[in-house]
This record gives structure tokens, C-alpha cells and sequence, in this order.
């Protein structure tokens, strides 16, 4: 007796293989296996870089592990300053903000060949109309930098000075105690003239 | 046969899935490595070996020692140390109370335990390693801290994990310390010691050749094989021979004879000395301590 009907063929005749629509579900839990193995894997595997192993899950990791010499070491602390300090009104691309901050990339007062006056600016404040590469504020700004230690203060300006295309000389924490000496203890901002008044 | 073509794809598929990943990828990968800088100076690692040595690693591999002896250091975790150095003008208990009141801090608060436990029975001996941890910014917090009141202190970078606190190495096996290994022999039992720093920790050949003749001579509870057939026992001449074994009484041959290494002990003993991976390398940083004169 033939089987033409294929319903019948489980009982009698020859099994054949067909092919059948994998169920969702499979697909499902496929695709969520992939995704989790995928994020696993970009955590975890330094992307195949031979220079990562573990515990260093990437690069970046690693690099932060690295001894830093000694400028190296103070550019690194000046950014972790300038980013909890300055970066929130200046901007951590030193551009500063519209309404908030001037530019401090190609900033004249930062780099300028001496510091002098650029330093009293954290350590004083500033009050009062200025001009900034070329553009006129006239607002206030705190002195954010009095309460840093004198190797941060020197580390976040020496950052500045030398960061977003700025190419001026680095600041010394002794440079910083010496103007903090200089001011005596005095915390009035400045305005713009008393700061010309200054030696660079 | 119908599926006959999707049968010769899945397993070529397969099969290239795995040639790609076991073979092409690691060849990617390490395929050009090339000798490195050691960090934080010009030397370069690792060094070809000597003649000697070279021929060691074949001895190394006749004998089979890689069956009981691996060369790979493991390291779990790399850790952040805070050594006391200097305490300036402060007195051992009031720096202890200065870190209480430090630790009492919101984002320090975790390590509160761990630096009280340290501080507890200090009796203000320096150096005095103060803290160790993996938060290397809170390192960085706390050593800030530490030098506004005008404590010196140094931080090191530090790798943890048994085989280093067994001593075994400094830091991990990394694939540079295998550079001119032909076979790599790493090892997967470890009846014996990890021998990838035995270099370090023994750097005498003599010692070498001596532990290979007799273990026990010189490692009371070893359980190495004696590996005599690398040495003659031979009657000594007019003169003994400059290069034989000076021996315990107990491990000496009869009256008359000395043991003198053969060519292939001297080329074994050269190549354990030359088994040396302490230096931190970029992949493998850690901060070397600097021996004190």
C-alpha cells in the first residue's frame, strides 16, 4: 500500500527528514546568549590585544597601571583637578561656556610667558569687566584654587598651560607657594586692571 | 544523498570556525612578537640565551621536568600599597588617631577595617606599609592626604595571588618570557616548585649541580629523583678535578672518588639560571623594589 499522504508516513514507509521552522524561543534565547557573551566579551577581553591579560580587563586598564614619570604624573593629577575643579564652567574641553567661563585654549592670561598673574586668579579671584582672546566678560569668578594644595594648584595649571593646543612653561609647586607667600594671605578678587598691574 | 553539500558546509564551517580561532588568531595576535623594553628603563627582555643554556632547555625537555615542574607564574589581582616612610613631626599614636579620624571619611569608610587592623599592634617601626588594595584612586586619595600633613610615603603597584605570596615570581608569566622558549615547556603538574624565577631564587650553578646529583643534600624533605647519570664517578687523579661536586659527608662517593658533571648537567644547570621573569614589563607592571645599600 502507497503512502502518498506524508501524515502517515510516521507509522509506516520510510522517515524522511524535513525541514521545519526552528521555534522562537530557540531564536530568543539565542540572540540573548549572543548579546550577553557580546557585552562579556567587550568588557572583559581587552579585544584581543596582546599586551592585555588578566586582571587588566582592557587597555585602558592596564595603561592606568603604568609608572608615570614625573610630568607625566602631574599632567595626570592636573586633569583629575581641572575636571572636578575648573572643567564644570570652563568646560572640559577649555572652551569655556557661553554666560558661564572664557575659553582657557588660547587664552592670552594662560599663556602668557610668566604665570604670576594667571596664578592669582585661582588663588584671589576675579572681578569685574575682562577681555579673553578677544572677547569681553564681566562676571566673577570665586577663588576656586585657594583651598587646593600647592602641588594640585601647580599640576592643574601647568595642565592648562600645556593642554587643547596651549604651549607654555610648566608651573612648580615652589612657584605656587611663593606667590601664595607674595599675596599674604590676601583673598579680595582681583580686577582685571590690578592683574595688569602685576608682573606676568 | 540530498543533504550531502549542507553536510560538507557545516563541517567545513566548523572545521574553519576552529582552524580561524585556534590557529589564524593567535598567529594575529603573538604571531610577531618581538623583544620588549623593561618599564622605567632601556634594558631590553628577554635576552637570547647562551649556547649553554640553549642546549639546556633540550636536556630540560629529555628528562621530562615540565612533567613535574610547571614555568608559569599566576597572578590574581594587581593591588596598590601605601608604605609608611617618613612620619615628619608626628608621633606614632597620634598618626594612628590621625588615620581614625581619616577612615571616619564617606568615601574611606569601606577600608575603616582594614586600616585599623594594619595600625593596631604598630609599635611606630618605618617602613610600615599602611594600606593595600585594588582602588588605586583611593590609593592616590589617601597618599594626598598623607603628604598635606607632611607624611612621606611611597605607593607601589604590587601583584597578588598565591604562586607570589609562595614567592614563585614577582608578577605573571606573560607570552615575552617565552620569546626564545623552542618548545614553550610550560608544565601542568606541580609535583616541584614553579622553576620560572629559578634563577632568582637560585642562582648558583654549583648549588644547581649539586641539587641535581643529590636533592636532599641540600633540600632535606625533596622528593626529586636523583639525577646521577648526568655525573661521573671517577677515581681521582693526580689531582681532583677542578669541577667536582663539593658534597655533604653523607652524600660523598667512596674514598678516592669524586662526582664530576657531565657536559649535559653543566648545560642544564645553565639553563635553570638563566630562568629569570622578574622584570615588570608594560603588559605585566608592577614596582620593583630597589635593593638598599
Amino acid at each position: 500500500m502507497s503512502c502518498e499522504n506524508s501524515s502517515c508516513s510516521a507509522s509506516n514507509g520510510e522517515p524522511t527528514a524535513t525541514r521545519s521552522a526552528a521555534p522562537m524561543w530557540i531564536i530568543v534565547a539565542a540572540l540573548v546568549i549572543l548579546f550577553v557573551g557580546g557585552y562579556y566579551f567587550d568588557q572583559h577581553s581587552g579585544w584581543f590585544d596582546p599586551k592585555v591579560y588578566a586582571p587588566y580587563a582592557s587597555g585602558e586598564k592596564l595603561s592606568a597601571y603604568q609608572p608615570q614619570s614625573g610630568e607625566a604624573a602631574a599632567l595626570a593629577k592636573g586633569k583629575a583637578v581641572y575636571e572636578s575643579v575648573c572643567g564644570i564652567c570652563h568646560g572640559s574641553d577649555g572652551l569655556g561656556k557661553p554666560g558661564q567661563a572664557p575659553a582657557l585654549a588660547g587664552s592670552e592670561w594662560v599663556v602668557a610667558k610668566g604665570f604670576n598673574r594667571l596664578a592669582h586668579i585661582p588663588l584671589a579671584g576675579v572681578n569685574g569687566p575682562i577681555q579673553v582672546a578677544g572677547k569681553d566678560w564681566n562676571m566673577a569668578m570665586a577663588a576656586m584654587g585657594a583651598a587646593l594644595p600647592d602641588d594640585s594648584l601647580a599640576a592643574v595649571l601647568t595642565y592648562i598651560r600645556g593642554s587643547w593646543g596651549n604651549k607654555a612653561s610648566a608651573v612648580s609647586a615652589d612657584d605656587i607657594k611663593k606667590i601664595r607667600a607674595s599675596m599674604g594671605g590676601a583673598s579680595v578678587p582681583c580686577s582685571c586692571d590690578q592683574l595688569k598691574a602685576m608682573p606676568e | 544523498m540530498k543533504t550531502g553539500v549542507s553536510i560538507f558546509t557545516t563541517a567545513f564551517v566548523a572545521l574553519g570556525a576552529s582552524w580561524l580561532s585556534l590557529v589564524y588568531a593567535p598567529f594575529q595576535q603573538l604571531g610577531g612578537a618581538k623583544q620588549t623594553i623593561v618599564l622605567q628603563s632601556t634594558d631590553i627582555y628577554p635576552l637570547q640565551r647562551t649556547g649553554e643554556a640553549t642546549l639546556g632547555a633540550q636536556v630540560y625537555r629529555a628528562n621530562g621536568c615540565a612533567a613535574c615542574h610547571s614555568q608559569q607564574v599566576r597572578q590574581r589581582d594587581v593591588a596598590t600599597e601605601i608604605t609608611l616612610t617618613d612620619l615628619g613631626v608626628h608621633k606614632p599614636v597620634d598618626f594612628a588617631d590621625f588615620v581614625k579620624s581619616l577612615s571616619e571619611l564617606p568615601e574611606l569608610a569601606l577600608y575603616k577595617n582594614s586600616l585599623n587592623a594594619n595600625l593596631k599592634d604598630w609599635n611606630g617601626g618605618l617602613p610600615k606599609t599602611l594600606w593595600r588594595g585594588t582602588d588605586k584612586d583611593i590609593a592616590a586619595e589617601m597618599a594626598d592626604r598623607l603628604k598635606s600633613v607632611g607624611v612621606k610615603s611611597e605607593t607601589r603597584i604590587v601583584a597578588t595571588g598565591v604562586d607570589i605570596a609562595r614567592g614563585w615570581g614577582s608578577r605573571q608569566s606573560v607570552a615575552a618570557d617565552y620569546l626564545y622558549d623552542t618548545p614553550v615547556q610550560l608544565g601542568s603538574l606541580r609535583a616541584g616548585p614553579d622553576l620560572a624565577n629559578i634563577g632568582v631564587r637560585a642562582p648558583d650553578v654549583n648549588w644547581q649541580l649539586q641539587h641535581l646529583y643529590a636533592p636532599r643534600s641540600l633540600v632535606k624533605n625533596s622528593t626529586m629523583p636523583a639525577f646521577r647519570y648526568l655525573f661521573t664517578v671517577q677515581k681521582i687523579g693526580a689531582q681532583p678535578a677542578p669541577e667536582a661536586l663539593v658534597l655533604p659527608k653523607e652524600f660523598e662517593p667512596a674514598d678516592g672518588f669524586e662526582v664530576v658533571p657531565t657536559a649535559e648537567a653543566k648545560e642544564l644547570a645553565a639553563y635553570l639560571v638563566s630562568l629569570k621573569s622578574n622584570v615588570p614589563l608594560y603588559e605585566a607592571p608592577f614596582t620593583p623594589i630597589i635593593p638598599t645599600k
